[in-house]
C-alpha cells in the first residue's frame, strides 16, 4: 500500500513539474520569446555563481563534519610515508580543484550572454598550451618520483630481510582467514598441494587439512592456528598470503596494508607496525570523536578500539563479514601468547588417538598420524576439539 | 555570413534525384533501418531503457546500504525469493551491484552514448549520406539489442544474474558447477553470451565509424577541418576495435575453464576440503586481459563525451574552441596512453613492484593531456558570449565533474597511495564522478544540443534547467562525501561487522535519499525526451544555434541521404566563431579573398 502511495506521489510530483514547465514554455512561445536566450542566460549566470558558492560551502562543511570520522592516522612505518604522499597529492590537486572551479563558474557567470556583446576571437596560443602542458608535467614528475620512492620502499627484496622479521601465513577462504604461526622454531612446516595431503575422507569433520600441511616435515609440529592476528610493536612482519577458493584481499586498514590473496599464486606483504593497540587507544582518547560514548558498550569509543583485518576483494555472499581482530603487543606479551597455543599437530594427534580409542574400545597410543587422518571420525570429535586451544571458527 | 534560412519542408525533398533509395516499408524504416539517424534514435531509446534499469538497480542496493536492518515488504513483491521478508539477500545484493556496473558501463555509456552520437553525427558532420555500410550499422544495433535481451533474461533464471562483480574475475566467476557463488552458474553463462554479442556490436559499429570518417568526408573536409566530435568518435572507435577483442578472448577462455575443465585462470583450488583438478593457470592473467579492455573502456566512455562537450562549449560560448590542434593531440595522447595503463587496476595483486612503477608513470602522464583539455575548455568560455541553455549548462557541469573526478585519479594512479585506497569508497567516488556522472553530463549536453536535429523539435528548457541543477547538486551530494569514506571497502552489503567501517550510517542514508531524488529527476528527463519528440516546440530555422557545422545544413525532416541536392563543399574549419567581425561563419562559406585557408 505504501509502495503504491509512494509511486502515486512521485508520479504526481513529476506531472506537476511537467505541466508547470510546459506552461512556462508555451507562455514564452506565445509571447514570442522562445528564441530569446538572453534573459534566461542572465538568470542562469547568477545560478552558476550561486552554485559555485554553495559548492564550496558544502565542501567545507562536509570536511569539518566527516574528517574526524575517517580512519585514524596510520599505525605502520610505511603507512606514515603513504599518508605524506597522500597529503602532498592533496595539496597540488586541491589548488587545481579550487582554482579551476572558481574560474569555470566565474566565467560562466561573467560572460553570460548579453545583447550586443561580442565574443572575443581567441583560437589558440602556443605559449599558453606550452605553459599548461609543462606545469602539470612537472608536478606529475614530482609526484611520480616521490610516489615510486615510497612504493619501492614498501616492497623490499624478501631475501634480504633481517632475522628478526616475523613470518605469518594467512590463507583466505570463503569466508574466513586461516592464520598460521610458525611456532617456537619460527619455521613453517611445508605444504603439499595434492590430493594425498589435502582433505580427508569424511566431510563432516571440522578440520580437513585444507592447507595440505605435510606432517612428515617436523617443522610443522609446532605450527599453530590463531583466531586473532598478533603482531609485535616495531617488529617487521612478512605476511605470506594465499587463498584456497576464490580471490580475497588481505586488508589491514589501520596499517595501510592491502594485498590480494590469489589461489595458486602466493603473494607477500612486508610492514612494520609502530603502535601497539594499547598505545593507539591512548592516542585516540585525546580526540573528541573517539571520546563519544558507544551506546552498545557504555564505554568511550577509544576504550574498545581494535585494529581489524578485513577482506577487500569481492569473494561471495559474505564478503562483508570476514572480520578478524589484530592485536599489536610488546614482545613479552607476544611470547606468552605463543606459548598459550596448542600446535595443530598435537591437537590432531590427540584427536586421532581419542578417535582410535573410541573405535577400538581401548587405549592405542602408537597409531601413525598420517593414516589416522584418513580414519573416519564421528562428529562428536568436534565437541571434544572445540574445548582445545585450537579454535578455527568463531 | 549565413543568414538563417527559412526551412523548406516540401515533400519533394524526398523524391529528389539524389535520393536513390528504394521505397521504405515500416519494417525497413523503423525496425531494420539502415539509416544512421534512425539507428541513432534506436541506440538512444535503448540506452535510456537500460539507464533506467541500471539506475533502478542502484536504488535497490542503496536501500540495503542506507537501511540494512529495515525490511521493505515491496521488495519481496517485486523480487520474490531474492528479498524474503523484504530484505535483499546477500546473493542478490551482489547480483545488483554486478548488473548495475555491467549495464551502465557497457549498455548505457558505451552503446547508448557512442552508438547514439557516433551514428547521428559522423555522417552529418563529415558530409556523408550515410555510414560506409548501412547494413553493418543495422547489424551493430541489432547485436546490441540481442545482447540486451540475453542480459535481461539473466534476471529471471534460477541462479539469478551474474553476481561476481562487473569485472567477472575468476575464480569466483571461473567455475560453473562449484557451489561458491550463486550467480556464477547459468546467470554468468548468459552474461558471457551477452558480452560476446555486445562485442560483435561494438566492432561492427567501430569499423563502420572509422571507415566512414576516413573515406566518406565531403569535398574540402580535410582531417584538420573535422569538428572535435568527429575526432573523438574516431579515437573512441579505434580504442574499441583494439581493446574489445581482448575481452572476447578473456571470456571465451573463461568459458573453456567453466565448461570444458581447462585451467587458464585456475590453479590449486580447494573447495569444501576437496582439491579441484584445475592446475597451472593464473587468475591474474584474466585481470590483465580484462583490464586491457577495461581501462581503454573508460576512455571509450569519456572521449565521446569530451568531443560532444568541446562542440557544445564552442557553439554556445560563440567562440572557437581554444587550441583545436592541442585538443586533437591530447585526444591522440590519451588514446595511445589508454593502452599502457591497464595494470594500475592491479597494483595490489602481487605484481612485480617494478612493473607497477611503469604503470604509475604512464598513468600519471595521462593527467597531462587531460589537464590540457580542461584548461582549453575553460579558456574557450573565457570572454565568450555564453548562451546558458541546458546543453551548455551540462557541458560546463561536465568540465566540473571531469576536474573533480580526474584529480582523484592522481591519488589512485600512484601505486603507494593505491594500497590503502584500492577497492574502497574513494575509488567508487572517483570513477562514478569521472566516468559515470561526467559521461552522463556529456551525453545530456549532446541530447539537449542535438535534439532539434534528431526530432525537428526543441526540448522543454524549463524541465532541462530543473534536470540540470538537480542532477549537478545531487551527483555531488551523492559522490563527494564518499571521498571521506576512504578506507571503507566497497562491495560490502553492510558495514556493521567492522568497527572501522561502521562510522557512516547517517551518510549512507543521506546518499540513498539523494540517489532516489536524482533517479526521479532522470525519469523527468526521459519524460521530456519522449514528450518533446512528439509534441515539443517545432524547430523553425535550420540552424537554431548559429552553428558552423554541416549537420545544420540538412533539412529538418529526415530522409535517407541527408542532403536533398549535392553534399555541400567545406571551405574552412568548424570553429569560425567571432571571426572577421562576424558572429559565425559556416563551414560551407567560401573563403573571402584576403582570408587564409584553415
Amino acid at each position: 500500500m505504501t509502495t503504491i502511495l509512494g509511486i502515486i506521489i512521485i508520479v504526481c510530483i513529476l506531472l506537476v513539474i511537467f505541466y508547470v514547465a510546459r506552461t512556462v514554455e508555451l507562455t514564452k512561445e506565445l509571447k514570442g520569446e522562445a528564441d530569446d536566450t538572453e534573459s534566461t542566460s542572465n538568470v542562469q549566470g547568477y545560478l552558476m555563481l550561486g552554485f559555485l558558492i554553495a559548492f564550496f560551502i558544502g565542501i567545507t562543511w562536509s570536511s569539518i563534519y566527516f574528517i574526524p570520522k575517517m580512519l585514524p592516522a596510520p599505525s605502520s612505518v610505511h603507512g606514515v610515508e603513504v599518508e605524506k604522499l597522500f597529503n602532498m597529492t592533496l595539496f597540488f590537486t586541491g589548488i587545481v580543484f579550487v582554482v579551476t572551479h572558481i574560474v569555470l563558474f566565474w566565467f560562466a557567470f561573467k560572460y553570460r550572454e548579453k545583447k550586443g556583446a561580442k565574443a572575443y576571437h581567441f583560437s589558440h596560443s602556443n605559449m599558453l598550451e606550452l605553459l599548461w602542458t609543462a606545469i602539470p608535467a612537472v608536478v606529475m614528475l614530482v609526484l611520480v618520483v616521490k610516489g615510486l620512492v615510497t612504493w619501492l620502499s614498501i616492497f623490499p627484496d624478501t631475501k634480504t630481510l633481517t632475522k628478526d622479521t616475523m613470518v605469518i601465513e594467512v590463507t583466505a577462504q570463503q569466508f574466513k582467514w586461516n592464520i598460521r604461526y610458525p611456532g617456537v622454531d619460527k619455521d613453517f612446516g611445508s605444504r603439499k598441494i595434492d590430493t594425498a595431503h589435502i582433505g580427508i575422507a569424511t566431510p563432516d569433520v571440522w578440520w580437513k587439512n585444507e592447507l595440505g600441511i605435510d606432517w612428515t616435515d617436523k617443522a610443522s609440529h609446532d605450527d599453530f592456528f590463531a583466531d586473532t592476528l598478533y603482531l609485535v610493536k616495531n617488529k617487521p612482519v612478512l605476511m605470506k598470503l594465499g587463498a584456497l577458493d576464490v580471490l580475497h584481499s588481505f586488508y589491514l586498514p589501520h596499517f595501510r596494508v592491502k594485498m590480494d590473496c590469489v589461489p595458486g599464486v602466493p603473494t607477500t606483504f612486508y610492514f612494520i607496525p609502530n603502535e601497539s593497540t594499547v598505545e593507539k587507544r591512548k592516542l585516540l582518547s585525546k580526540l573528541p570523536e573517539w571520546q563519544k560514548i558507544n551506546p552498545e558498550t557504555g564505554l568511550p569509543k577509544y576504550a574498545t578500539f581494535n585494529f581489524e583485518l578485513a577482506c577487500a576483494e569481492l569473494c561471495g555472499r559474505s564478503h562483508y563479514n570476514m572480520q578478524r581482530y589484530v592485536m599489536v603487543v610488546e614482545q613479552a606479551e607476544y611470547d606468552a601468547w605463543v606459548l598459550s597455543h596448542t600446535p595443530i599437530y598435537a591437537a590432531v594427534e590427540k584427536a586421532q588417538n581419542d578417535a582410535l580409542a573410541k573405535l577400538n574400545g581401548s587405549e592405542t597410543s602408537n597409531a601413525i598420524l598420517s593414516d589416522s587422518l584418513k580414519v573416519a571420525v564421528d562428529s562428536q570429535l568436534v565437541v571434544e576439539l572445540a574445548s582445545n586451544e585450537v579454535v578455527l571458527e568463531k | 555570413m549565413a543568414t538563417e534560412e527559412v526551412v523548406n519542408l516540401h515533400a519533394e525533398a524526398h523524391h529528389d534525384a539524389h535520393d536513390e533509395h528504394h521505397p521504405e516499408t515500416f519494417l525497413t524504416k523503423y525496425i531494420f533501418s539502415q539509416d544512421h539517424k534512425m539507428i541513432a534514435k534506436q541506440f538512444l531509446y535503448t540506452g535510456m531503457f537500460w539507464a533506467i534499469v541500471g539506475a533502478f538497480l542502484s536504488i535497490l542496493f542503496r536501500l540495503q546500504l542506507g537501511w540494512p536492518d529495515t525490511a521493505f515488504p515491496f521488495l519481496e513483491t517485486i523480487l520474490g525469493k531474492w528479498a524474503e521478508g523484504g530484505k535483499i539477500s546477500n546473493d542478490f545484493y551482489y547480483a545488483l551491484v554486478t548488473m548495475h556496473g555491467t549495464i551502465l558501463v557497457f549498455f548505457v555509456l558505451t552503446a547508448g552514448l557512442s552508438g547514439t552520437f557516433s551514428n547521428l553525427l559522423i555522417p552529418y558532420q563529415v558530409g556523408a549520406r550515410d555510414m560506409a555500410s548501412g547494413f553493418m550499422n543495422m547489424l551493430s544495433y541489432w547485436f546490441f539489442f540481442l545482447s540486451g535481451v540475453v542480459m535481461f533474461c539473466s534476471f529471471f533464471v534460477h541462479t539469478g544474474p551474474a553476481s561476481g562483480g562487473w569485472t567477472a574475475y575468476p575464480p569466483i566467476n571461473g567455475m560453473r558447477d562449484v557451489a561458491i557463488n550463486k550467480g556464477s552458474g547459468l546467470g554468468l553463462d548468459l552474461w558471457i553470451i551477452s558480452m560476446a554479442l555486445f562485442i560483435v556490436s561494438v566492432l561492427l559499429g567501430g569499423l563502420n565509424y572509422v571507415a566512414t570518417i576516413l573515406n566518406l568526408r565531403t569535398k574540402g573536409m580535410t582531417m584538420w577541418r573535422m569538428p572535435l566530435t568527429i575526432w573523438a568518435f574516431l579515437f573512441t572507435a579505434i580504442l574499441g576495435i583494439l581493446s574489445f577483442p581482448a575481452l572476447l578472448a578473456a571470456v571465451v577462455l573463461m568459458s573453456f575453464d567453466r565448461l570444458a575443465g581447462t585451467s587458464f585462470y585456475l590453479s590449486d583450488i580447494v573447495v569444501n576440503g576437496q582439491l579441484l583438478s584445475h592446475h597451472g593457470g593464473s587468475p591474474i592473467l584474466f585481470q590483465h586481459l580484462f583490464w586491457f579492455l577495461g581501462h581503454p573502456e573508460v576512455y571509450i566512455i569519456i572521449v565521446p563525451a569530451m568531443g560532444l562537450v568541446s562542440e557544445v562549449l564552442s557553439v554556445h560560448a560563440r567562440k572557437p574552441i581554444f587550441g583545436y590542434r592541442a585538443m586533437v593531440f591530447s585526444l591522440m595522447a590519451i588514446t595511445v596512453l589508454a593502452f599502457l595503463v591497464w595494470a594500475h587496476h592491479m597494483f595490489v595483486t602481487g605484481m612485480n613492484p617494478f612493473a607497477g612503477s611503469i604503470f604509475v608513470l604512464f598513468t600519471l602522464i595521462i593527467a597531462v593531456p587531460s589537464a590540457v583539455k580542461v584548461f582549453n575548455w575553460i579558456t574557450t568560455i573565457w570572454r565568450g558570449n555564453i548562451r546558458l541553455n541546458p546543453a551548455m549548462l551540462f557541458a560546463i557541469g561536465f568540465v566540473s565533474m571531469f576536474i573533480s573526478g580526474g584529480l582523484t585519479g592522481i591519488f589512485l594512479g600512484n601505486s603507494a597511495i593505491d594500497i590503502p585506497l584500492h577497492d574502497t569508497y574513494f575509488v567508487v567516488a572517483h570513477f562514478h564522478i569521472v566516468m559515470g556522472v561526467a559521461a552522463f553530463f556529456g551525453m545530456f549536453a549532446g541530447v539537449y544540443h542535438w535534439f532539434p536535429k534528431m526530432f525537428g523539435r526543441h526540448m522543454n528548457d524549463t524541465m532541462g534547467y530543473i534536470h540540470f541543477y538537480g542532477t549537478l547538486i545531487g551527483a555531488y551530494a551523492i559522490f563527494f562525501p564518499m571521498h571521506f569514506m576512504t578506507g571503507i571497502p566497497r562491495r560490502y552489503a553492510r558495514f556493521d561487522s567492522f568497527e572501522f567501517a561502521n562510522n557512516f550510517g547517517g551518510l549512507n542514508k543521506f546518499i540513498s535519499i539523494v540517489a532516489m531524488i536524482v533517479f526521479v529527476l532522470q525519469l523527468m528527463f526521459v519524460l521530456n525526451v519522449v514528450y518533446s519528440s512528439l509534441r515539443g516546440r517545432r524547430m523553425k530555422s535550420l540552424n537554431p544555434y548559429g552553428a558552423t557545422t554541416l549537420e545544420w545544413t540538412t533539412p529538418i525532416e529526415h530522409f535517407h541521404g541527408n542532403w536533398a541536392g549535392e553534399i555541400p563543399e567545406v571551405h574552412r574549419w568548424p570553429y569560425d566563431y567571432a571571426t572577421n567581425g562576424q558572429e559565425y561563419i559556416t563551414q560551407t562559406t567560401p573563403l573571402s579573398e584576403d582570408e587564409l585557408a584553415h
